[in-house]
């Protein structure tokens, strides 16, 4: 059985599963080739190509599953909170009651994607008014209506405000269809006026502190309902040890995108880096499974840098990745063009940043909710997204617009010019539409214009 | 007097006049074509509007933008960037049913006194504040108490001067209202109109029907609601937040279930026979909004989108009223 890394078809995966059974290496009870997920009607993994690490199979897997995760957690008892929107706070909170399990009806929005748009989520969407010029979100209301790719929750939570209209709109769409919500006010993250007291958020972003206290009182709201749905009361012992462990999950990612952001030889590819920095979002319905899958990775990763190996030629130009791709073939094709991720802003840095332990839980997850970069300025992101592409030496940007997201439609601009303005990087925008198959000639011709550019100026 | 501009429903002119600045809400005139945003797909064609707006301005010492919508506010960004006419953008809540929420906006408008101080207003004392509260709320009950005299173009003109202009707006009411008898009453329901789609009540009137309900964020539907004397004597800002925050409502809103309330309670009033919806290429607020609004009235809805392309507008949009009012005569 070969050890070096590479990445590997799905076909070659079902052979690789066997050689990994039969050198008796342990895999998780949800574990198993991952051609049988094609069997459900995900064929876009047909299409894509994968780390070859028996870490990166139980991560695919484990994404694969989620569905059954929700379905045996209601069986077994517990209370099933979808949270929408706000990317990775109210799971903390949800996580921390032993009987609660948190997911994200979002995430549907690569139903269409994986299922190569068989699912017919989207039709369902056009029939509800909520049409193509919407964000590819839209898919969450046919899986609503159709109940068929997670079971309904018994809460359904939803951050407005300052979030994108896309999501906003489809989700009142939901509530007019019958489905309860709580909303909870996400306000627009600002600066501090001459005098006014403000704080140090995750990630280096700061508030006036009347902000962060109105989100605490919005949170205080979202607790209450939470613990009448568990019959849980949740203090502060509970909610920080909450805390505690999504920090695991953070600190993990943390090495693992420094290591693979960083390193000479890449690591890991794009692909799995995506899927396991989404994990931060609502640890795929099993924290501490998430945790686990992570430190596997982790080592895999520490294993391949301290031996020099990789999957991509030690010269792919360095790439740092604004928000998530619709159609997550676009990982991979952004190494066949010659590049790789060094960087990413996929609209949750929030989950990724540690929550500060020396506060008060409250106070801690207001501020992790308003560290999200989508509810301050695009200015504000942009200053992120320097620091970040400092921090992990990225030699040129790519913007991915998500097609009809409100926030994509102006933000590009403002995010291109202050990076061009403070680090003289070169920035291209692409759109990425759910199956980008038929506008594959033109994306790459894109990508490899970025990844010559880049290869250019190293030689100044 | 120094000029402060805005176009949001939920900034209170009132606030503003108050701090002895004048307050003047914009309406574009069309959709803009001067390449301040260099991207036009994706872009709400009002929000594109209103960026050309503001950077064409000449007149005013600032401007008041609100959170309301994602492209408004993200709009805000490229204008900071681009003009350096001082610029605030205010929080208003989509949420409504907490106090904290109101409690926000109160907050939110305090914090836009300090800007409009720093732009050479005065701190208003509550006296001052309820004088001028007094003199809007009479202006805005004479408009709509106008409405039966006035064209349903008049109408919305006069409103829009209101907004401009304030109190002391002269509207063009010198040809009145022809008389309802044999005309369809419609209403207009959607976000802003840009003064170029004032033509649509020339329109409707020229195919045989009538506006009857302006449920547009230029038209009733932005103004206020009526202030309470006694607690505006008590608490002017208070009851400047009760009128605004409370009193408008908006497809933005979440729930926005007081918007159909307000709405079924407007078309029997006004005895509507139809709909005409109205919304912006990429208004995501109000486009959700549609089959909602089918499925929830029993008036047949006519949609109407509006692209950033000011003739093709001009020539699909007169054809599909036609038809529309054609099927209900």
């Amino acid at each position: 059985m070969s050890d070096v890394p590479r990445q590997i078809t799905l076909e070659e995966w079902d052979r690789r599963y066997e050689e990994l059974q039969r050198a008796g290496i342990h895999q998780p009870s949800y574990s198993g080739p991952l051609s049988r997920h094609v069997e459900d009607g995900d064929k876009r993994l047909l299409k894509l190509r994968y780390d070859n690490s028996a870490a990166a199979l139980r991560l695919w897997n484990f994404l694969l599953t989620e569905e059954d995760r929700l379905h045996e957690a209601r069986t077994s008892g517990k209370k099933l909170v979808g949270t929408m929107k706000d990317l990775g706070t109210v799971p903390v909170m949800a996580y921390s009651f032993d009987n609660v399990v948190a997911f994200y009806p979002d995430g549907a929005w690569w139903i269409p994607c994986v299922m190569e748009l068989d699912a017919g989520l989207l039709e369902i969407a056009d029939s509800l008014g909520i049409d193509e010029s919407f964000c590819p979100v839209r898919a969450m209301l046919g899986a609503f209506v159709t109940g068929a790719h997670f079971p309904l929750p018994d809460l359904l939570t939803c951050s407005v405000g300052a979030t994108c209209d896309d999501f906003s709109a489809i989700a009142q769409r939901l509530n007019g269809l019958g489905y309860p919500i709580l909303w909870w006010e996400a306000p627009h993250r600002r600066s501090g006026e001459p005098g006014e007291a403000t704080v140090k958020l995750p990630g280096g972003f700061s508030a006036p502190k009347c902000q962060v206290e109105f989100v605490k009182s919005e949170l205080e709201r979202l607790k209450t309902a939470l613990e009448e749905l568990a019959g849980q009361h949740l203090d502060e012992k509970k909610l920080s040890a909450g805390i505690k462990k999504a920090n695991q999950v953070c600190m993990y990612l943390d090495e693992i995108r420094q290591l693979a952001f960083t390193t000479a030889v890449c690591p890991m590819p794009a692909l799995e880096m995506l899927i396991a920095e989404m994990l931060a979002i609502h640890f795929c319905s099993d924290r501490d499974e998430t945790i686990e899958v992570l430190k596997e990775l982790l080592g895999e990763v520490r294993t391949r840098v301290q031996a020099g190996k990789g999957v991509l030629c030690a010269d792919a130009a360095r790439i740092f990745w604004v928000n998530p791709v619709a159609d997550l073939q676009v990982m991979n094709l952004l190494e066949d063009c010659g590049g790789r991720i060094c960087g990413t802003e996929y609209l949750f840095t929030h989950a990724l940043d540690r929550i500060p332990e020396d506060l008060s839980p409250a106070e801690a997850l207001a501020r992790m909710a308003l560290a999200d970069p989508t509810v301050g300025s695009s200015a504000d992101r942009a200053q992120r997204i320097c620091a970040d592409i400092r921090r992990f030496g990225a030699e040129a940007v790519l913007i991915s617009r998500i097609p009809g997201a409100s926030h994509c439609a102006l933000e590009g601009e403002v995010i291109g010019e202050i990076v061009q303005d403070k680090l003289d990087v070169p920035v291209l925008e692409i759109e990425v539409s759910p199956v980008t198959d038929s506008m594959r000639p033109t994306l790459c011709t894109r990508l490899e214009a970025l990844v010559e550019t880049v290869r250019e100026r190293r030689k100044r | 007097m120094k000029t402060i501009i805005y176009t949001c429903p939920y900034v209170p002119a009132e606030w503003i006049a108050a701090h002895g600045l004048r307050p003047s809400r914009i309406i574009p005139g069309a959709v803009g074509s001067t390449g301040s945003v260099m991207r036009t797909e994706g872009v709400c064609p009002y929000v594109r509007a209103f960026i050309d707006e503001v950077i064409t301005d000449k007149h005013a010492c600032g401007v008041v933008m609100t959170t309301v919508c994602d492209q408004m506010r993200r709009a805000f960004d490229i204008l900071v960037r681009k003009s350096e006419l001082p610029a605030f953008l205010m929080n208003v809540p989509n949420t409504w049913q907490t106090v904290g929420a109101q409690k926000l906006y109160i907050d939110e408008l305090k914090r836009l006194g300090r800007f409009l101080i720093r732009l050479g207003g005065k701190s208003p004392s509550n006296d001052d504040l309820a004088k001028i509260m007094l003199k809007y709320d009479s202006a805005r009950a004479s408009i709509l108490a106008a409405r039966g005299y006035l064209s349903a173009r008049q109408y919305v003109e006069a409103i829009a001067a209101f907004g401009r202009d304030g109190p002391n707006a002269r509207p063009n009411n010198a040809v009145g209202a022809e008389p309802l008898i044999g005309r369809v009453p419609l209403a207009l329901v959607g976000g802003p109109l840009i003064k170029l789609d004032f033509d649509i009540f020339d329109i409707v009137e020229q195919f045989g029907g009538r506006i009857v309900l302006d449920a547009t964020e230029t038209g009733e539907r932005g103004m206020c609601a009526p202030f309470d004397r006694r607690s505006l004597r008590d608490d002017p800002l208070m009851e400047l937040s009760n009128a605004y925050f409370g009193g408008i409502q908006d497809a933005s809103r979440r729930p926005n279930n007081e918007l159909y309330k307000w709405l079924g309670h407007e078309l029997i009033d006004r005895s509507a026979r139809g709909i005409i919806f109205r919304r912006y290429v990429w208004c995501d607020m109000w486009h959700a909004e549609f089959w909602r609004l089918k499925d929830w009235t029993e008036l047949p809805v006519l949609d109407i989108d509006i692209g950033g392309d000011n003739e093709t507008n001009q020539r699909r949009t007169p054809n599909r009223i036609r038809a529309f009012l054609e099927m209900l005569q």
